[in-house]
């Protein structure tokens, strides 16, 4: 039940930051810093999710370096996203050498 | 008459141009949309949730956002938190399009508001900067607005439909941080980027001990002011080497 409250919620927030500009309750600009600093408001949410997501283990809670297949798969994708701007590709070659690299060993 | 038949007409040609220049980002739509579905099962969400949060929340990232934190069993106020500051950006893609929806009437802006994706702003904001304007370009964001979002529910039903039939060891959870990588390498063009997510990386890992994954929080902050901070630095900089020419 609270999932799907959860949802409803943030739903509801989802909409009213999109809405929100588009009503007369919001001031047509915001100051300058302001503006600036939510810019890197998507960096920094996803940054802080991606790097624990490959450095910690899930089952035991600690950063993993070495045998972390994760850390090559990560570089890989990014060299893959950099080049090909396409987020099926960078999840298909990240997931492929994760896939290889347990064959593998 | 023959005016109205004129207005009905530039109206549909806006519609079906949104239509037509939302599609090639489809391709881009449609897998991300699959590994939601499969993600989504994956964490334990059920199917009807994970497929009604496509509609409810319709937004890529806060959506695997949200799957993420529910996997990691995050506490309601920081998935929230965590979801709303995901979508902030929102604000900036409306404060640029109200210059021209501004005037609509109120049933125009609940609509786009709701329709107004990344992608969607992408394509209808180039259409109301490059092209000549007309009073119907409205139009033009509701067709790119409805081609994404029902790619969005069609990709999600396939990725629910096909979840089950994984095996496990295909390790398909670590899609979420491959997405998002795809998601923020574009926009790691220029320096302060770099620096913010480097540190909001850091941050993540050194804040691990922080109670209610509130890690996540105290990061994309650590990420925001690097971010801003450094730009400002940036700017002084370049203006100085300027002012020395």
């Amino acid at each position: 039940m609270s999932v799907w409250i959860a949802i409803i919620f943030t739903g509801f927030l989802t909409f009213g930051t999109r809405f929100l500009p588009l009503s007369p309750l919001m001031p047509e600009k915001l100051p300058d810093w302001l503006q600036l600093a939510m810019k890197f408001v998507p960096v920094s949410v996803l940054s802080a999710i991606i790097i624990p997501a490959i450095f910690i283990s899930e089952d035991t809670g600690y950063i993993v370096i070495q045998d972390n297949l994760r850390i090559v798969a990560a570089i890989v994708a990014i060299f893959v996203a950099y080049f090909s701007r396409s987020t099926a590709i960078t999840i298909l070659s990240g997931l492929s050498v994760i896939w290889i690299l347990t064959f593998l060993e | 008459m023959t005016n109205k038949f004129v207005h009905k007409n530039s109206a549909l040609n806006e519609f079906v141009s949104g239509l037509k220049d939302g599609l090639p980002l489809q391709i881009g739509v449609i897998p991300f949309g699959i590994v939601f579905g499969i993600v989504g099962l994956e964490v334990g969400l059920s199917p009807l949730q994970t497929f009604f949060m496509s509609s409810i929340l319709f937004g890529g990232a806060s959506q695997i956002v949200f799957t993420q934190l529910h996997a990691t069993a995050t506490p309601f106020a920081v998935l929230v938190a965590t979801v709303s500051a995901v979508n902030l950006r929102h604000l900036l893609y409306g404060m640029v399009m109200s210059e021209y929806l501004r005037h609509l009437p109120l049933k125009w802006r609940l609509a786009l508001g709701y329709l107004l994706t990344d992608e969607a702003f992408a394509v209808s904001h180039q259409r109301y900067t490059q092209r000549p304007t007309s009073d119907f370009m409205h139009y033009h964001l509701l067709g790119s607005g409805i081609m994404l979002w029902f790619c969005w529910q069609v990709s999600t039903a396939i990725g629910i439909l096909s979840g089950p039939t994984i095996p496990e060891s295909f390790q398909l959870g670590f899609a979420i941080p491959l997405t998002f990588i795809a998601v923020i390498i574009p926009s790691l063009s220029h320096f302060p980027a770099i620096f913010s997510a480097i540190s909001a990386g850091l941050a993540a890992l050194l804040f691990q001990f922080l109670p209610f994954n509130l890690w996540l929080i105290v990061a994309a902050f650590c990420g925001i002011i690097v971010g801003t901070l450094s730009s400002y630095v940036s700017k002084n900089y370049i203006k100085k080497i300027q002012e020395r020419k």
